[in-house]
């Protein structure tokens, strides 16, 4: 029982005060490889003291919804941290509250509160871009869940953890064509969601911001939040990405050996830092609405994929 | 080599060896190699080559009669319409190789005894005769042109899954011994006869596939149009039924058959272009006939042969007949054409006669075929499909005759008969079939 | 097992080339989706033959490299305009063409195949139905392809592509007779170099007047 609430803090803990680090691991590298000196890799760390300390303005004849909205998608987040191996490779103590549809359908629930929250604010710019999350995100919150059900149907359950046991126990069920092509997919879902460049440059600048607009309205303590569980969300989908599809190995349950899976985690995100960063240097942004294609073709993946599980078993 | 095996051979080398004289008098040599065949299909009925390479019965003499037959006449009639200089998609020459070649195809599918090699036989019609259609280079010929080729190889491609499938279950291709080999009632030849129906019914022109029919027809030159409704579509039907003897699934297929009467006889109604209509018309005949075909019965075999081969003349002669219109008038509306009669006699009544033809009136063989195949309908139990189709009948009947009459009588309009030949042929093929008629009344008197 | 696995990946590669094709704008592309699509087929003719020690597959497998691979590429090629990477298709909505395209598939592909196809035992790797499902789908993927596009150029490589399909299917349950394979690769050969004289006349094609109803 010890044990579990000490998995049960690990995971927790770590995903919070972890996730913010990634983000500035990430943009250190690709700043050097841009041959800049770049910021230091605790700058998010930085970002979010600074933005809690400053004055929180909310616009003229917003709502309630408004203001509560991003601390329950920051609550949110929290859960599904719980309920998904990102650190700790067998079930902890929140663990039963929902199975792999039922993460899926968090972030989807999450992305909606956002939404919601961004129209409240009455900009034209935060509007802008809920129209256009909403005109890609049916495609790509379609793609995201159809993922998580064809992996699932690879071992007749939904529960993720199962999922990450046997394929760390059978090796060839990782190149399975559906396994592939499920990661695939997802792999192209997660530079979506996380705003990588061949769908999205970071920054403020309003062209080609598609995630970044629903925090246009947001300042101080609030935007801090949503800063927050946009670092989270990004550690949550990667470490799907990492344990479940692309590398499953490496990770220890047992009492003190757990503690191992910080380390491994970190060595894992370097990887996908790596290869998420090569993307990013060597491709081009693509104009806005060829983003839905894109999307389609990781739904059309996801989908085909999923059908051909079920009639190859 | 038997002397049945040469005639089926030569039927396939001598329009192959016309169309030697490409650079020197093709169109005689068409003409020549047409006639050949013409008589070598009749001493097929006498000698028939025994099973081996060919597949030779008394339907297909039938079958090969009508090809050689409408060969002949189109051949004749191309010599005055096809012209250097209206035939500007092609050149004349080319023109006749192709036909030579489109009939070399059709003979081929005809007589082949493997249903792969019918296969490639009817994917060899398509491509001989596609360049046909854009004979008279506008753009919608080319539309037409476009989508015959592809609607038609798409579907007929679709074809090929039952020729799989038949291989797969009997293991070999033969017509001769899959039909005879008596193990049928398997799932996958119920799938291979179901596709085949799909597949070759694109050509024949069942229902939900047959919308490159009306175009094709209409904007080909008037004798291809001939060859395409009057011989094409039967040979398509052929190796259907050939397919279908293997496992016959009766009420598919004149359920389908029934639904592409349906579907041909209202489009007909509405047509405002002649050759249009008289194309919906042969797509209704050719499902009558894949109904009298499905029926299985020996009195719906027979109704269908009659329908076919009174149908195809018939036909033939209607579009003959819309070609000296189209070349005299210049257009191709029915409203746009009115009091033939008195300018134009002899086409005018070929057109009457092989309107009154291929919509089934009494004296006339197409009759005579349709009232077996309704009657062999009855006969299998297929009696609300049987209402079905007496009605359309009648309203298609209705419909071409009403249209016809309309550009027949009235006024005498400013037209003049173009030239001798082509009036003379178009009243020779729509005469075929009242001679047919009498045939049939004289020898089945007793069935009557 | 690993001759299963190898199958399985080239037969998802052709899947895979299928829908590139689908997806593409320009024409060029979908010519050179079409030029892998037929090599990865031969390769998979090759491999069985390979596995089943079959001079069958082998003459199909080479046949498929030269008539489908060099030569139908070769005569598409030579029918473009002069500048013929830039010439594309106006009005392509890819992720319209997807969804529709996956409804499609879905509807036709897995009720055909899982009534029917399911249950036939290819002759070429005995007990494995499944990779039957591939050529089904290609075939499909070809008639939505031949459907869902104007241009002369998309619907002839949608054509080949459908005939792709079957030779796949032929390849995979079982290889019909030589001689008359290779009479189905001239006639395609042929319908190609036909349709190719249309492509120089009228490149898309729209509704007409004169050829309604």
């Amino acid at each position: 029982m010890l044990t579990l609430i000490l998995e049960t803090a690990t995971q927790f803990l770590f995903v919070l005060l972890a996730a913010p680090l990634f983000a500035g691991i990430f943009a250190k590298f690709k700043a050097m490889v841009e041959s800049r000196k770049g910021p230091s890799i605790f700058q998010p760390y930085f970002d979010l003291l600074k933005l809690l300390k400053k004055e929180t303005l909310v616009p003229q004849g917003s709502s309630i919804l408004f203001r509560y909205v991003p601390y329950v998608a920051f609550g949110v987040y929290c859960l599904i941290t719980l309920i998904i191996p990102v650190v700790i490779p067998v079930p902890i103590i929140f663990t039963a509250s929902a199975d792999f549809l039922g993460g899926a359908i968090l972030f989807s629930f999450a992305a909606f509160l956002k939404m919601a929250a961004a129209m409240d604010s009455g900009s034209n710019l935060a509007a802008m871009g809920v129209s256009r999350l909403a005109s890609f995100n049916f495609l790509g919150e379609g793609a995201l869940i159809t993922v998580f059900i064809a992996v699932s149907l690879i071992t007749a359950t939904d529960n993720p953890y199962t999922t990450n046991q046997y394929l760390v126990s059978n090796p060839s069920a990782n190149i399975t064509l559906v396994h592939v092509f499920a990661t695939l997919a997802f792999f192209m879902i997660f530079l979506y969601e996380t705003g990588k460049i061949p769908l999205e440059s970071s920054g403020m600048q309003e062209l080609g911001m598609i995630d970044e607009s629903l925090n246009y309205e947001y300042s101080g303590r609030l935007l801090a939040v949503n800063k927050w569980s946009s670092y989270m969300k990004q550690y949550l989908l990667g470490s799907v990405l990492l344990n479940v599809f692309l590398f499953p190995w490496g990770l220890y349950s047992t009492y003190p050996y757990f503690l191992l899976d910080i380390p491994v985690m970190i060595g894992k995100w370097l990887l996908l830092i790596f290869i998420v960063m090569i993307i990013e240097t060597t491709l081009a942004k693509v104009r806005l609405f060829k983003i839905l294609d894109y999307l389609a073709v990781a739904f059309t993946f996801s989908i085909l994929f999923l059908l051909l599980s079920e009639v190859m078993h | 080599m038997t002397p049945g095996t040469l005639i089926s051979l030569l039927l396939l080398l001598v329009p192959g060896i016309a169309a030697i004289f490409y650079f020197n008098s093709i169109r005689l040599a068409t003409v020549v190699a047409a006639s050949v065949d013409e008589v070598l299909s009749v001493l097929l009925f006498w000698i028939m080559p025994p099973r081996g390479f060919f597949f030779v019965d008394h339907t297909t003499d039938i079958f090969v009669f009508m090809i050689t037959s409408i060969y002949l006449l189109s051949s004749i009639y191309s010599l005055r319409y096809i012209s250097n200089k209206n035939a500007t998609g092609l050149k004349q020459d080319t023109y006749y190789l192709l036909i030579n070649l489109f009939a070399v195809s059709m003979l081929f599918s005809a007589q082949v005894n493997n249903y792969g090699l019918m296969w490639v036989g009817i994917e060899a019609t398509t491509i001989s005769s596609a360049l046909l259609i854009m004979t008279e280079k506008t753009e919608e010929s080319l539309e037409a042109t476009w989508r015959y080729i592809i609607i038609v190889s798409a579907g007929v491609t679709f074809a090929f899954i039952s020729i799989i499938l038949i291989y797969y279950s009997f293991g070999t291709l033969t017509v001769s011994t899959i039909i005879n080999s008596g193990i049928t009632n398997t799932l996958f030849v119920r799938v291979a006869v179901s596709i085949a129906l799909i597949g070759f019914g694109t050509k024949i022109g069942v229902f939900p596939v047959h919308t490159w029919l009306p175009d094709a027809h209409s904007e080909a030159p008037s004798p291809v149009s001939a060859m395409f409704s009057g011989v094409l579509l039967p040979t398509a039907l052929y190796v259907l039924y050939r397919i279908f003897e293997i496992d016959p699934i009766k009420s598919l297929f004149i359920w389908f058959g029934t639904a592409s009467i349906v579907a041909a006889s209202l489009f007909l109604g509405y047509q405002a272009r002649y050759k249009r209509m008289f194309a919906y018309s042969t797509m209704e005949n050719m499902n009558l006939a894949l109904i009298g075909i499905a029926t299985m019965n020996p009195i719906g075999i027979a109704g269908a042969l009659y329908l076919l081969i009174s149908h195809s003349f018939s036909k033939a002669g209607a579009f003959y007949s819309s070609g000296n219109i189209l070349r005299s008038t210049g257009t191709k509306d029915v409203g746009s054409v009115k009091g033939l009669s008195r300018r134009m006699p002899f086409t005018s009544a070929a057109l009457l006669m092989s309107s009154l033809g291929v919509s089934g009136t009494p004296p006339f063989g197409t009759f005579f075929g349709e009232i077996l195949i309704l009657y062999a309908m009855v006969l299998v139990n297929a009696v609300p499909q049987f209402i079905i189709v007496v009605i359309f009948l009648v309203f298609a009947f209705v419909g071409i005759n009403l249209n016809v009459s309309r550009m027949i009588f009235g006024p005498p309009g400013e037209y003049r008969e173009p030239g001798r030949l082509m009036p003379a042929v178009a009243l020779v093929a729509s005469m075929v079939p009242l001679a047919i008629g009498a045939f049939f009344m004289v020898v089945n008197y007793a069935i009557l | 097992m690993i001759y299963d696995g190898i199958v399985y990946l080239i037969s998802a590669s052709i899947l895979v080339s299928a829908f590139y094709i689908q997806g593409q704008r320009y024409i060029m592309s979908m010519i050179r989706g079409q030029l892998v699509q037929s090599i990865l087929i031969a390769a998979a003719s090759f491999l069985l033959a390979y596995l089943e020690n079959s001079l069958d597959l082998l003459i199909l497998g080479a046949l498929i490299l030269i008539l489908r691979g060099i030569l139908i590429t070769y005569m598409l090629e030579t029918r473009m305009p002069r500048r013929k990477s830039y010439v594309f298709e106006e009005g392509v909505n890819v992720p319209y063409l997807f969804l529709v395209d996956l409804v499609f598939i879905v509807i036709a592909v897995f009720i055909i195949y899982s009534i029917i196809f399911s249950t036939l035992v290819p002759i070429s790797q005995p007990g494995n139905s499944s990779t039957l499902l591939f050529p089904l789908l290609l075939f499909f993927q070809g008639i939505f392809l031949i459907t869902s596009r104007r241009s002369t150029y998309t619907q002839i490589v949608g054509y080949v592509e459908e005939e792709n399909g079957l030779v796949l299917l032929a390849i995979f349950l079982l290889p019909v007779p030589i001689i008359i394979e290779a009479s189905v690769f001239l006639d395609v050969l042929a319908l190609v170099v036909i349709s190719s004289v249309i492509t120089v006349e009228k490149s898309t094609h729209e509704r007409m007047e004169e050829l309604r109803g």
